[in-house]
């Protein structure tokens, strides 16, 4: 399973790049092929393209503002949290996120 | 209820604080080194071709763009809820809060007021074909204006600068022992959630006090975040010496980078330690907290810049003032966890699958 995804807090500094970190190890240990571009003070980093984005099953935002660019995710299924819940229960996001795109199937 | 958390107003506001952050810093800086050096902030007068000095350029140009935090919070909020139609109304309420002096309050229910006005125009206003193209140019940005703006002048402006007035008046007028409540409350609540809802709530209330001119309070709020890393860092070897184990190894890692973080300001970096011993860790940040944010307050550690760690050091009028809040912080954080923490084994794995369920009304799925 292929999940693309987006980190971003309010301050951009900290919050963003844990939730990442966190995210891209859960999604790995579950077996699922991750990446997730950050929105911190600085600006995009490790930015999803679009053919990323296209072959993505599901989009996981984990954000506490709103973020730049939502309309790359249009019509795509996507959950979003905030930084909080991807920090302290990554493993459970992604396996949320497993079954949402199971159900769909 | 439900509708309201529909709105999401906290994350709008949350937008506006991370476009305003950058600018809080550099403007804040800015008037700290010109002031420091001799200038003086010339923004209300102008500055007169030949009549300043480098400095005093400086300290205009930093003055410059904190006097305009109420317009930058009212734009960023108003842009969080319409994107980019709420712009043109967010500067024209901004402005008007400024001036009418409702200040940084005035800012955040105005950017609210011309971000929906400009939500509900575009959603709600429905034109013959002809007339689309004036949505844009005329109708969107002149009604949302003219309504937010007239709302924050004649309807809320008033009031909100008589409540901020009282705010101040009573906040200048604190006597000891309510400066020394006032910081332990701060102090404690801020560092409470490491960096969540409470915490925020908190910092855009001090961020409220500092565009009123009261800095001791965000002062207070950023000191105990940076001393509180440092204070479990502290922590480990006060615990050596007492011969106890509080951190697991991977622990010990996270603190080599979370010290560092924590002298530049940035708390997060604790939060993996927290974690893994949430209630004693809480307690030893709170009690700490609550007397860093106690000595500020009494002292009268006053940074212009609400951020920054160290960094605000050499902003404040007497720099001994918020490192003396920052020792003290550091000192009953670090001891306190110290003791009360758990004796672990240093060669235990973190155990992955102990993790919180998160609540089904924090997910959204689309």
């Amino acid at each position: 399973m292929k999940i693309v995804g987006v980190c971003a807090c309010t301050v951009g500094i900290a919050h963003t790049y844990i939730a990442q970190e966190k995210l891209e190890k859960a999604a790995k240990n579950a077996g699922c092929e991750a990446k997730f571009e950050t929105q911190g003070s600085i600006g995009k980093e490790n930015a999803l393209t679009a053919e990323e984005i296209d072959a993505a099953d599901i989009v996981i935002l984990a954000i506490d503002i709103k973020i730049a660019d939502t309309e790359r995710f249009k019509g795509k299924k996507t959950i979003q949290v905030s930084t909080d819940v991807a920090i302290k229960s990554p493993n459970k996001l992604i396996e949320k996120a497993i079954q949402v795109v199971e159900a769909a199937k | 209820m439900e509708k309201l958390k529909s709105l999401n107003l906290k994350s709008h506001l949350l937008t506006a604080i991370s476009y305003m952050l950058p600018i809080v810093c550099g403007g804040g800086f800015l008037v700290a080194i010109g002031m420091a050096l001799g200038g003086t902030n010339m923004y209300a007068d102008g500055l007169v071709q030949g009549q300043f000095t480098f400095w005093d350029a400086l300290a205009t140009m930093g003055g410059a763009a904190l006097g305009l935090l109420p317009l930058i919070i009212a734009v960023g909020i108003a842009f969080s809820i319409a994107g980019k139609p709420g712009i043109a109304p967010g500067f024209v309420v901004g402005l008007s809060a400024i001036s009418i002096s409702a200040g940084f309050i005035g800012g955040i229910l105005g950017g609210y007021i011309a971000g929906y006005l400009a939500l509900l125009i575009i959603n709600k206003l429905k034109l013959p074909a002809w007339a689309k193209g004036l949505m844009p140019t005329v109708i969107v940005p002149l009604i949302s204006s003219f309504i937010a703006g007239l709302v924050m002048i004649y309807v809320f402006g008033v009031p909100i600068a008589a409540f901020t007035n009282w705010l101040t008046d009573v906040l200048l007028g604190l006597g000891t022992s309510s400066k020394l409540l006032l910081g332990l409350v701060i102090g404690s609540l801020c560092i409470v959630d490491f960096g969540g809802p409470i915490n925020k709530t908190v910092y855009a209330f001090t961020l409220t006090l500092l565009a009123s001119g009261i800095r001791e309070p965000v002062t207070a709020l950023q000191l105990v975040n940076t001393a509180t890393p440092i204070g479990f860092g502290l922590a480990y070897f006060i615990a050596k010496v007492m011969r106890k184990n509080i951190y697991e190894r991977e622990q010990v890692e996270n603190l080599k980078s979370a010290v560092p973080m924590g002298v530049l300001n940035i708390v997060e970096g604790v939060i993996p330690i927290v974690m893994s011993d949430l209630v004693r860790a809480l307690i030893a940040s709170a009690v700490g907290g609550a007397c860093g944010g106690a000595v500020t307050m009494i002292l009268g550690a006053d940074s212009t810049v609400p951020f920054g760690g160290f960094l605000m050091l050499p902003t404040m009028t007497r720099p001994w003032t918020g490192l003396l809040a920052i020792i003290v912080n550091v000192l009953v954080t670090g001891c306190l966890y110290a003791v009360i923490a758990k004796n672990k084994d240093i060669n235990v794995a973190i155990d992955e699958a102990e993790e919180e369920e998160p609540e089904i009304e924090d997910i959204q799925i689309f």
